[in-house]
């Protein structure tokens, strides 16, 4: 259909809209027309993605010269690919309907590992030819290249500089490291887009660790070993970290130095040979650092260039230092400095400092200033191009310590250093770990609310709306929070707070081992597996309490019970494994078995996979997800959230856990012809301070009723809930309440509901 | 009776029937007994006659064994030996408990097979009262035919049959009981073993090494309880375990599920994530560096339990499902023998583009999925029903041909005169009218035939019956022609008879019946025409093969 938003012709490729659908496009073209910032907040399932690109899209053919470009940034690549689909359809219906040919040109960008076709023969062909235009999926890249014999990775790079709509990841965006190589150029009148921007948070170590790295997989294979160890055993505790943050901080262990040791000796011996050879090439190198890193100033004040957040404003007035100007020099500067870190390790007791001080003991101990040391990142790029080493991986070490120097040196707030001499867990075994942490993930995110016009953050769950641009850093000029209009209650949220012999549910520490609990748990589980069809997810709080739980249920016969009525499936922390589970579980939702797959809050399956409609009748949140606080970094940043922001640290770990349980149920509930229960079992989310944290769309649903129910009383409600959802639902049903068609949207009364819809904040 | 060929697998002495002592005999196909001093059976059962056994409780003076019999009839034998009656007991027991399944199902099955069949054609079952339960042909005669029919239905049967599935909680089945002194009772059954069997390929194979060679049945499901590999939580250490390596089995099994990697993109966690961060940026934990064998015994005991659920419901659903994997498997082995990831590439999009559309598609914001339609609206519905036929190919005529036949037709309708001279005087017409309406002269013969106004609806019924009775013998008589083997010799002897047999025991008393109320006789003219060229062409043979010996 064709719609007037506010003035705008608008393609719509549905027969039929959503209200909100309608109010969503309303607001975002009162942001583009502002050209400032907006955060948005609606339910998944009610077709945002295809509101957000079908009015980006018509705002661009209206005004051309207004909006250059479209980038998109989304999360997984599932999540892209879907992107980009949706955006297919568009462009089909824009074909369609207009007739003429469009010369839009749309692709997905996704990392080499993704989009390579040739792993063994390295291809760069490709970055010179224009891609025609049209939509091009990572497939249709790589079919694209297979028939051209182009890297598809190096022409997706090459393409986005003209394309009208780029899908990639955050991190092309937001990680220093990758936005300097892919983004830097992208034009200035471009509007930005974060979808599923909640995960802005999102916990990346977990991720190194998985092993997908690309200097991963140079990594000699002793240290691979490790790795797949470690992988296993890695705690779950994160997550209040986002990309931001992630790309901004630093760990340092024993093994970083032993390897950038190795580089640095590498690098000498490097330096002594091609001194030998080819002096020349180290005094071009020198004069020209002498001249100081004027290009890249001018680049900077004439505004070609996304700035880099690792570079500083200051580096690029001055020259480099006299003391780290030549090649050995440098070296040997880097030597002092990694001697210096390794003294730093050799702590026996936990130090926390920050930047200053930091400086101020290297200086009193090895001499080193805070100027050479904020060169270091630059001047070590500077030495290993003149050195025409091409593989940058294996120099991954002593580029994260420059980098780390670069960083400590320029930034004196916002971050922390922690040195810990070993784990929590296992005092006696020494493992020191010196964390540079960022506090601040607005230091990250500031270039790009800086350079771009607008800047979208948009999710499901970001409730409550106005903590992001206070954590952000960034003035909106819109911040609305959606509803879900629904024809019928599909959902059906259960506080449940009491087992049937009034023991109190919770998941709080004290009560943490209570074998009533966990056998209370135990019968919510087993009662609703003989109750719900298809699919029930059950999400923990920790791995390690699920594991605790799994085992006294295994042992109280309660799991052989739940056996009889569903196939149980249980999420590892390794993910090729969780991969399988996940697969069977849904292969016996499929076949009518039935199945129970437990998993954990803020991990891997909580934040990508969606449970739609038999995948998923029911979620159970057993206990409030909050994260494990005893982290010092974790400390550190409620530290600094509360110096810096007012934001008090229970409103924040109450906030963060609302968040991810919100995040955990909305799983099963991906569309208006979808249903399922929710159930909450602690009896904590009775409190109004925490349920009033819950996105709005849930919380209408709660009614007092259901606010403190034992076991027996839920799965009455349940068993009513589903017999009335279970009736069919068709299209007409919807018709006029929760599904408008054109006449319908365009009369004066559905107008003024509409209106009523955005929530304003 | 005795045939030499028999297998005698336990002879039982002095074991008593009806008050006589005499000899039990177990033979591979059958039990049977005999009289002391005899050389004959007195008693011989079929296995698959038997529908079970039932034995006296254990502290009973009397050591009996009973047989029930599919009919309901049961036979007793007492096991009368003094000194080794409770062995031989036990040994008889045994043995029939071993062998009684093997032809219960297919006893069953046929059972249960004729049962459907009957009660699915009521035709057929009236057919087998009038000629079964009347005793004009034996049972066996009557299906004799029809099993051919029954086992080409059953090997379709079989194709189509619905595998059955494993219960998830077949393990939990498995209730432990206290015996009173420090021990356990597992309650094994046949369907348990069978799923353990099915889940678990690994066990089956243990138990085809080790039962009966190395182990009795019995102590080979004792070490299976006792084992590591059941109580996953224990971690297992000693190494003579039987059952340890059917663990490392099931470890590979799981690890190539996992290498193996999953079909559908969506769910794949490990092509999740688009970007990782180098190693040491990030926040994180300090690097974890507990290694495997420092993890505390509860913890890896945790960890196994995981696994463990994990890799039983996978097997479970696998057991389920594995029938019908057998191509696909093959298919995606060949794909990935070769398999390299270019070639992988060129398996997935089909199945990954499917669940991306399914993944962004809103069903209720698009229009109904079918074509529109236009509501048909008919002014006159007659002319509708009676539209045009349709041309059958062969009709088809050229549209030259059509215009010539409309121009001859017009041609001759200019051309028409009525020849008034040459028709029919009115009275003429109007009696020939008469005679041939309904009454008339000429139509009564018809009204006559309208026996189904005249008879009684039992009658017809009944009639019905002898009818379908009488073809089922007369077929049976039928087949027999061209008799060229003693068998059917013989049986076509023994269908004449039960022809005749038929004749008087249905035929005559329906024909009296008939008469006595006053119908018209040539109802059954038509059944004994039929019975008369069946007993002629008896004769027929007869004197021919009669001629033949003479």
């Amino acid at each position: 259909m064709k719609l007037n938003i506010d003035g705008l012709l608008v393609y719509f490729p549905y027969d039929y809209i959503y209200p909100e659908q309608y109010s969503y496009m309303l607001e975002l073209k009162r942001t583009l027309d502002a050209k400032g910032h907006g955060v948005l907040e609606m339910p998944s399932g009610t077709g945002k993605t295809i509101s957000l690109l079908s009015l980006i899209v018509a705002y661009q053919r209206a005004f051309p010269l207004e909006v250059t470009k479209l980038i998109y940034c989304s999360r997984t690549v599932p999540e892209i690919e879907k992107v980009v689909e949706e955006l297919r359809k568009l462009m089909e219906f824009y074909a369609k309907e207009t007739e003429e040919v469009n010369n839009f040109l749309a692709l997905a960008l996704s990392s080499r590992k993704n989009l390579c076709i040739h792993p063994e023969e390295f291809d760069a062909v490709g970055r010179q030819v224009p891609l025609p235009a049209g939509v091009y999926n990572l497939d249709d890249l790589k079919d694209l290249g297979r028939r051209k014999g182009w890297c598809p990775y190096y022409l997706a790079r090459y393409s986005i500089l003209h394309a009208n709509i780029v899908v990639y990841s955050y991190h092309y965006l937001l990680d220093p490291k990758i936005a300097d190589l892919v983004s830097k150029e992208l034009a200035k009148k471009s509007v930005v887009v974060f979808d599923e921007a909640h995960n802005i948070g999102k916990d990346l170590q977990r991720l190194w660790l998985s092993g997908m790295s690309e200097p991963f997989l140079a990594f000699p294979e002793g240290l691979k070993k490790d790795f797949k160890m470690s992988k296993r055993l890695e705690k779950l505790l994160f997550s209040t970290d986002n990309v931001c943050i992630d790309s901004m901080s630093v760990n340092i262990t024993r093994r970083t130095l032993d390897r950038c040791q190795n580089n640095v000796d590498t690098l000498q011996n490097t330096i002594q040979r091609i001194k030998e050879t080819d002096a020349a090439k180290l005094r071009e190198e020198y004069r020209r650092l002498v001249e100081g890193l004027k290009e890249a100033n001018v680049a900077r004040e004439t505004d070609v260039y996304l700035a880099n957040p690792v570079l500083p404003d200051e580096i690029l007035k001055e020259a480099v230092p006299g003391s780290i100007r030549t090649a050995e020099h440098f070296v040997g500067f880097l030597r002092r400095f990694l001697e210096y870190l390794k003294s730093r390790l050799r702590v026996q007791h936990v130090v926390q400092e920050s930047a200053p001080q930091f400086l101020k003991d290297i200086f009193d101990k090895v001499c080193i200033d805070r100027k050479p040391l904020r060169f270091c990142a630059e001047r070590l790029q500077s030495l290993l191009r003149t050195l025409e080493i091409t593989d940058i991986s294996d120099f991954s070490a002593v580029t994260l310590i420059s980098n780390f120097a670069t960083l400590v040196s320029t930034y004196s707030q916002g971050f922390t250093i922690i040195i810990e001499p070993f784990e929590d867990r296992t005092p006696t075994i020494a493992n020191p770990v010196l964390h540079f942490s960022c506090m601040d993930p607005s230091i990250a995110i500031k270039p790009v609310f800086q350079r771009f016009q607008s800047v979208i953050i948009t999710s499901g769950t970001l409730s409550p709306v106005d903590i992001y641009p206070r954590i952000l850093d960034f003035r909106p000029v819109t911040m609305a929070s959606f509803t879900m209009t629904l024809a019928r209650t599909c959902l059906c949220p259960l506080i449940v707070g009491r087992g049937n012999d009034q023991v109190a549910l919770s998941s709080k520490f004290e009560t943490r081992e209570d074998f009533a609990v966990i056998r209370n748990y135990g019968n919510l589980l087993l009662e609703m597996s003989a109750v719900v069809p298809d699919g029930i997810v059950a999400f923990f709080t920790s791995y390690v309490y699920m594991e605790n739980i799994v085992a006294s249920w295994y042992e109280q016969g309660i799991l052989e019970n739940i056996q009889r009525n569903k196939l149980i499936f249980i999420e590892t922390q390794d993910a090729a494994e969780t991969s399988m589970a996940l697969e069977k579980y849904q292969e016996a939702c499929e076949n009518g078995r039935g199945a129970i797959l437990l998993s954990v809050a803020r991990g891997k399956v909580s934040e990508g996979i969606d449970f739609v409609h038999h995948f998923g009748r029911a979620v159970i949140m057993f206990g409030v997800p909050y994260v494990y606080t005893q982290s010092r970094i974790l400390k550190a940043r409620l530290e600094y959230l509360r110096d810096q922001f007012q934001i008090r640290e229970n409103d924040f770990l109450t906030f963060d856990a609302m968040r991810h349980a919100a995040q955990c149920v909305g799983r099963a509930i991906r569309g208006k012809t979808d249903y399922g229960l929710m159930i909450f079992a602690d009896k904590r989310y009775a409190r109004a301070d925490k349920r009033g944290k819950l996105p709005r769309w849930i919380q209408e649903h709660i009614n007092d009723g259901s606010l403190n129910l034992t076991v027996d009383e839920a799965v009455q409600l349940s068993k009513h809930f589903l017999r009335q959802m279970a009736q069919p639902f068709s299209q007409v049903d919807q018709l006029g309440l929760s599904l408008l068609t054109l006449e319908q949207l365009e009369s004066p009364e559905m107008l003024k509901k509409i209106a009523q819809i955005a929530h304003q904040t | 009776m005795a045939s030499l060929s028999e297998e005698v697998l336990l002879v039982v002495k002095k074991v008593r029937q009806k008050k006589q002592d005499g000899t039990l005999y177990l033979m591979a196909e059958r039990i049977a007994w005999g009289p002391e001093g005899k050389d004959r059976f007195t008693v011989s059962h079929s296995y698959s006659d038997i529908r079970c056994q039932k034995i006296s409780p254990d502290g009973k003076a009397k050591v009996q064994l009973q047989l029930v019999l599919h009919t309901g009839e049961s036979t007793t034998f007492h096991f009368a030996n003094e000194s080794t009656s409770r062995k031989d007991w036990e040994a008889a027991k045994e043995l029939l408990q071993q062998l009684l399944p093997k032809f219960k199902k297919k006893a069953n099955k046929e059972l249960e097979e004729k049962n459907k069949m009957l009660q699915e054609d009521p035709v057929l079952f009236q057919l087998y009262k009038d000629l079964v339960v009347s005793q004009v042909i034996s049972a066996e005669e009557f299906w004799a035919n029809r099993l051919g029919g029954i086992n080409n239905g059953e090997s379709a049967a079989c194709e189509n049959k619905q595998e059955v599935g494993i219960s998830g909680a077949f393990l939990a089945d498995i209730r432990p009981q206290t015996d009173g002194c420090n021990g356990l009772r597992y309650n094994l059954t046949a369907d348990i073993i069978e799923s353990i069997f099915r889940t678990y390929p690994a066990v089956k194979q243990k138990y085809k090494e080790n039962v009966p060679h190395n182990l009795t049945e019995k102590e080979f499901w004792t070490r299976f309880f006792q084992s590591h590999y059941f109580h996953r939580d224990r971690i297992s250490t000693g190494t003579q375990d039987i059952f340890s390596e059917c663990a490392r089995q099931d470890e590979k099994g799981l690890k190539s599920l996992v290498t193996q990697g999953v079909k559908n993109p969506m769910v794949d966690l490990l092509s999740l994530e688009d970007k990782t961060l180098d190693e040491g940026y990030g926040i994180s934990s300090a690097l974890p560096s507990t290694s495997h064998a420092s993890r505390t015994v509860k913890e890896s005991s945790n960890f196994a339990i995981i696994k463990r659920f994990n890799h039983h419901s996978a097997m479970v659903l696998a057991a389920g499902s594995r029938k019908r994997d057998v191509p696909a498997d093959q298919a995606s082995e060949t794909s990935s023998t070769d398999g390299n990831s270019r070639d992988s590439d060129f398996f997935q999009p089909p199945l990954k583009k499917v669940k991306l559309q399914e993944a962004i598609e809103y069903e209720d914001l698009q229009q109904e999925n079918r074509p529109k339609t236009v509501a048909l609206n008919l002014k006159k519905s007659d002319r509708y029903a009676h539209g045009p036929v349709p041309l059958q190919s062969q009709q088809y005529t050229t549209s030259q041909d059509i215009i010539n036949s409309v121009n001859y037709i017009k041609h001759e309708m200019s051309n028409y005169k009525p020849n008034l001279t040459q028709v029919l005087s009115s009275a003429a017409a109007s009696s020939a009218i008469a005679a041939l309406s309904p009454g008339g002269v000429l139509m009564q013969q018809v009204a006559q035939q309208a026996i189904n106004q005249m008879v009684p609806t039992e009658i017809q019924a009944e009639l019905k019956h002898l009818y379908v009775a009488a073809g089922e013998l007369l077929r049976h008589f039928w087949t027999c022609f061209p008799v060229n083997t003693a068998f059917l010799e013989e049986k076509v002897t023994k269908m004449k008879s039960n022809l005749e047999r038929f004749q008087i025991t249905k035929l005559r008393p329906f024909q009296e019946k008939i008469q006595r109320q006053y119908l018209s006789t040539n109802l059954t003219g038509h059944l004994e025409c039929m019975l008369q060229a069946a007993y002629s062409k008896f004769h027929i043979w007869q004197t021919r093969r009669m001629m033949r010996k003479t």
